[in-house]
């Protein structure tokens, strides 16, 4: 969890401050620092402002989860299929929320016969707090960033690598042969294109030279060129949009999505690792799976695009907008691209992405030798 | 992958496009053709207890009940088991028997979709179409003469 | 009947025998009986010669399509019948009738010789109690297999219940799962599945993720519709039932595979004027129940529920407010009576004319949105180009029919080859595709629902100029009919799967005394373990998906 390096109390926010050097901020926690400055230092106000400050950070995603989940989904695939979804409850339908989280907690939790018992009740923890760990490290612009270690974008990697092992322990625990089929799709995929990801991060960090997320939103905030008075931010995304939509693809891998959710083909294994999973298991399932969307989403909004950073409007808000996007993004390609075969996604993933991301790579550095 | 952006493309004019293809039922009520084979209703006044309704029946579902002097006494018609075929309305002579356009009826329990003379004969018009009207034009078209011998039965 | 010259593009066979004489010559002393039916010549062989005949018949004769086999039980002796059709050549069809005594019904099996007869001869065997020598699984196919009694002979008591104990229905690989050196894993598929089409139960053996066995089990919708059809009249009763056969949006379809059956069999006109009506409203059945076919595979490849399985369904839902104009009903139309239509088109007829020339003039645009979302699309195409291949060759032993016989370019369509209403007046064409693979398939849906839009939008042109005291919907036909006794025909019209196939055979009274259905989904079905065995799970779903199955036709 997060811990700062300096001492304690008075370290910057180095959110949005215009840092310039391509060089190692010092390593802070601004969002728990500024709590626990607010309740006066010491050790006991670190510990409360770290404990706080992951439980704000942590109910703002579950709050957009929860919104995204039940009523986003089903309006933005209403509306590209000509349909009008949830409108009767509550205004827009945003009730359907709260109906949806009483019908699905009401449920009965059926335990299979001869489920592998400790496995199977620690799986569906594992996915979301995996995706919540990785929040941690983002950030969100105006101060809300949780911890800011040297190394923040190998935790947040690390930490939303751990959902495999959830996986793999519900496909495997549920004493279930769909479920185990899917489980084992599921690990093959994520290691397939766990590689490709991380060396599209670090092509990007060869640009920016440091690890540190503030670091790396620090350095997009530069400018890249003069159009016509309006002037275009140095995201990584126009610097190298080849390495963006590789960086997409791979993400949209690892989550599980469309065109690559293998993992939970409904038409045919069922559902995957989630079939013997009911109530609250399976909304813990389904909210992983939606906060690790937005994970994905947050990690390429701060390495491509710029973070929080826009025009106007709070950084805040701009980050918002910004993981929306990828999520509408989501939705869009699952309602219009089909699904890959599993061996046709092994190949691509270990013939095709792993081959790119390394070209990427070293044209990256060639290019930063070369300008540099 | 100009197949997939293509694909893409289409479903997101869809999206943008704001026109729905569902109606909001039931705020609005579904455009029913004048044909559609709803609810039946009976009138016992026209009926004349011919009894071919019950024998063209192909689920059993008319049962009629009379006493020895041939009298018409119970007329029951299980609308749950019913597969609105309209064989009985096409049979009757008389038009005792017609189905509505109403598709909107309820129940407890599955015994209670058998109904009776009265039940029958209080299903309401659906927004007061009468059914016949629409058959009226079949009665313009003619049965043809065929090949084989007129034997009627 | 049969009495044409052999097609010219026979090949180098020498004079096909094509009357009922020559084929008697040919089949020499083995004949033991003729029989005349109304569609075809019977030769009545015995039991233990079936396979002889058979291969004289497929191989010097050209009889290459096993249609369907009847079983059913006379008072003194139970018989198989196998009609036997050509594909080049529908209606050049001949039985082969095979009687076996009641004590004893033992026939040899048609197996080796079509592969059609493995499923079938298990229905003859499951519901009417034929046994068939050397076939090499004959098991119940539609009822539990641990059902006492044969439904539909003579001896069953039908007013008696039977409540069949699942638990000693056992897992037939269970031993070998345990005992074996466990490379495979067995996986029930189904009936609980979302992409199975409806409740059919597939065993799958896997190795890995690869297919290495895999085994259809049918019968879960099996509602006995011959039986229900034996004990209804053939004017009235009857009718309603075929709706319910293939239900998915080809009720039209299916009726007229009943009509066209019953009145050949009585004899019976139908006036022009209805047999447009038919045929148009017939190829807006195919139409819609072609959408949906293409909905649901794209939901079996894309995921649940996606853009394109709604934009399907929106498709079929205007075709069915068209038909819900015309008929009543939406998807039960019992619209087809024994001597015509049972209305005219509704009034007023320019509204409705209008609604079908909207209808028609937006689906070019629909089709092209399917195929930019469908077959122009890059990871579909490596999803099933490829995948699910079935050789013409064993497509034509297995009896497929249908788009899946023309995705193989098998050149095979009843409305042209065997017409009937007003096909041979019209002006379309047949699609066929070499491709022979899931994708193939599609494209041939696809590129069908173009031409019935043709047939359509002919019918309607010829519908808005006839004469208006000329236009009658029925001719007179008895309020209660009696064919012949002892007539039998078997009649097939082209549904939206395949050939559907009805054997009739009068008793003289007014319901008949056999009524057997050769559905094309339950040939069609069983050519899935050539197409999917050695491939991956998912290509097994699209194959499926490409089958088109409706589970109500193939359990009936």
């Amino acid at each position: 969890m997060p811990v700062p390096l300096q001492a304690t109390g008075t370290a910057t926010p180095t959110g949005t401050a215009a840092n310039g050097t391509a060089g190692a901020a010092p390593p802070s926690a601004p969002l728990a620092d500024a709590i626990s400055g607010l309740l006066g230092g010491g050790l006991l106000g670190d510990v409360v402002g770290a404990l706080l400050g992951a439980f704000l950070i942590a109910n703002l995603m579950l709050i957009m989860t929860a919104v995204a989940g039940p009523w986003a989904k089903r309006k933005i695939t209403a509306a590209f299929t000509d349909r009008i979804a949830v409108n009767r409850i509550g205004p827009f339908g945003l009730l359907i929320i709260v109906a949806d989280a009483v019908r699905l907690l009401s449920k009965e939790l059926v335990i299979p016969d001869g489920a592998d018992r400790p496995a199977f009740d620690i799986a569906p923890i594992v996915l979301p707090f995996s995706a919540l760990l990785g929040f941690a490290v983002i950030p969100m612009g105006n101060g809300i960033h949780l911890a800011d270690p040297e190394t923040g974008l190998v935790f947040a990697f690390a930490a939303s690598s751990i959902a495999s092992l959830g996986l793999i322990m519900a496909g495997y625990a549920s004493n279930n042969k769909y479920s185990l089929l899917g489980g084992l799709r599921s690990i093959a995929q994520n290691l397939a294109y766990e590689i490709p990801l991380v060396i599209t991060a670090a092509s990007v960090v060869i640009f920016t030279g440091t690890l540190q997320m503030s670091g790396i939103v620090a350095q997009q905030t530069e400018t890249l060129i003069n159009v016509g008075g309006i002037r275009i931010p140095q995201w990584f995304a126009f610097v190298n949009p080849f390495a963006f939509v590789l960086f997409l693809a791979a993400n949209m891998a690892e989550i599980g999505r469309n065109p690559f959710d293998i993992p939970e083909a409904p038409t045919e294994i069922v559902a995957g690792y989630q079939t013997e999973y009911g109530s609250v298991y399976f909304v813990l399932f389904y909210l992983g799976e939606f906060i690790h969307i937005f994970l994905g989403g947050a990690i390429m909004a701060t390495l491509f695009l710029g973070g929080p950073a826009g025009p106007i409007l709070p950084g805040f808000l701009w980050f918002i907008i910004k993981i929306w996007a990828f999520f509408l993004f989501t939705q869009w390609a699952r309602s219009a691209i089909p699904r890959v075969r599993i061996d046709q996604l092994i190949e691509i993933g270990w013939k095709g992405m792993l081959v790119l991301s390394f070209a990427n790579l070293v044209l990256t550095a060639i290019i930063v030798g070369v300008i540099a | 992958m100009i197949g997939l952006l293509k694909g893409m493309a289409t479903t997101m004019k869809h999206a943008l496009d704001g026109k729905t293809f569902t109606v909001e039922y039931p705020d609005v009520a579904p455009e029913v053709s004048p044909r559609f084979r709803g609810v039946h209703k009976f009138s016992q006044e026209r009926c004349i207890w011919c009894r071919q309704c019950e024998n063209v029946c192909p689920n059993d579902t008319i049962q009629i009940v009379q006493d020895d002097q041939r009298n018409g006494e119970q007329y029951n018609l299980h609308i749950g088991q019913c597969i609105y075929c309209r064989l009985c309305e096409e049979v009757c002579p008389v038009d005792a028997i017609l189905l509505t356009q109403n598709f909107e009826f309820t129940a407890d329990t599955k015994d209670d979709f058998v109904y009776n003379k009265e039940q029958l004969k209080n299903v309401p018009w659906y927004k007061d179409i009468d059914p016949l009207a629409s058959r009226e034009p079949d009665r313009g078209a003619w049965i043809g003469e065929g090949e084989g011998e007129v034997d009627y039965q | 009947m049969s009495l044409e010259e052999p097609s010219p593009d026979a090949g180098a066979i020498e004079a096909v025998p094509q009357t009922a004489d020559e084929l008697a010559d040919l089949l020499g002393d083995r004949v033991l009986d003729r029989e005349e039916h109304v569609n075809a010549p019977g030769f009545v062989v015995r039991p233990d010669e079936v396979q002889d005949v058979l291969f004289t018949l497929r191989d010097e004769a050209g009889y290459d399509h096993l249609s369907c086999v009847t079983a059913q039980e006379y008072e003194d002796r139970y018989e198989s019948i196998y009609h036997l059709k050509k594909y080049d050549d529908p209606t050049d069809e001949v039985s082969v009738v095979v009687p076996t005594p009641s004590d004893a019904p033992v026939s040899q099996t048609a197996e080796p010789v079509y592969r059609t007869a493995d499923w079938h001869e298990r229905e003859a065997y499951d519901l009417v109690g034929i046994d068939y020598d050397d076939h090499p699984d004959l098991r119940r196919i539609l009822l539990p297999e641990t059902w006492q009694g044969h439904p539909l002979s003579r001896d069953y008591d039908q007013s008696r219940p039977q409540v069949v104990a699942l638990r000693e229905h056992a897992n037939p690989l269970q031993e070998d799962q345990r005992a074996g050196d466990g490379d495979t894993m067995f996986l029930n598929i189904g009936p609980h599945h979302p992409a199975t089409h409806g409740v059919l139960h597939v065993k799958a053996t896997l190795d890995g993720e690869q297919i290495a066995d895999l085994e259809s089990d049918i019968g879960y919708l099996h509602r006995c519709e011959e039986q229900m059809c034996q004990q209804g009249t053939y004017r009235h009763q009857i009718m309603p039932y075929p709706d319910r056969w293939d239900y998915i949006s080809a009720g039209i379809l299916n009726e007229w595979a009943y009509a066209r059956a019953a009145e050949d069999l009585a004899d019976l006109e139908v006036p022009e004027y209805a047999q447009v009506i038919r045929t148009m409203s017939a190829e807006l059945c195919r139409i819609a129940s072609h959408m949906l076919a293409v909905g649901t595979f794209a939901l079996d490849v894309y995921g649940d529920f996606t853009a394109i399985f709604m934009y399907a369904v929106r498709d079929r839902e205007k075709v069915q407010n068209i038909l819900e104009d015309l008929t009543g009903q939406r998807l039960m139309f019992n619209y087809l009576r024994l001597g015509g239509v049972v209305w005219d088109l509704p009034e007023p007829r320019e509204e409705f004319f209008e609604k079908i020339r909207d209808f028609l003039d937006d689906l070019p645009e629909s089709l092209e949105e399917y195929h930019d979302l469908i077959t122009s699309n890059e990871i579909l195409q490596s999803r099933t180009v490829g995948t699910g291949v079935l050789p013409p060759e064993v497509a034509k032993s297995y009896g497929a029919t249908g788009p899946v016989a023309r995705g193989s370019g098998i050149d095979y369509d009843l409305r042209r080859d065997d017409p009937y209403g007003y096909y041979d007046e019209l002006d379309w064409d047949v699609i066929t595709d070499d491709g022979c693979d899931n994708f193939s398939r599609l494209f041939v849906r696809l590129r069908e629902v173009e031409e019935s839009a043709k047939i359509i939008e002919q019918c309607v042109d010829i519908l808005e100029d006839w004469p208006e005291d000329e236009r009658t919907i029925q001719s007179n036909v008895p309020r209660t009919l009696k064919p012949e006794a002892d007539k039998e025909i078997y009649r097939a019209v082209e549904a939206a799967k395949g050939e559907l196939g009805i054997y009739i055979r009068s008793d003289g009274t007014d319901k008949p005394g056999r009524f057997k259905i050769r559905s094309p989904c339950f040939s069609n079905l069983q050519t899935l373990p050539e197409m999917s065995e050695g491939e991956y799970v998912p290509d097994m779903i699209a194959s499926l998906g490409s089958l088109d199955i409706v589970l109500g036709e193939v359990d009936r």
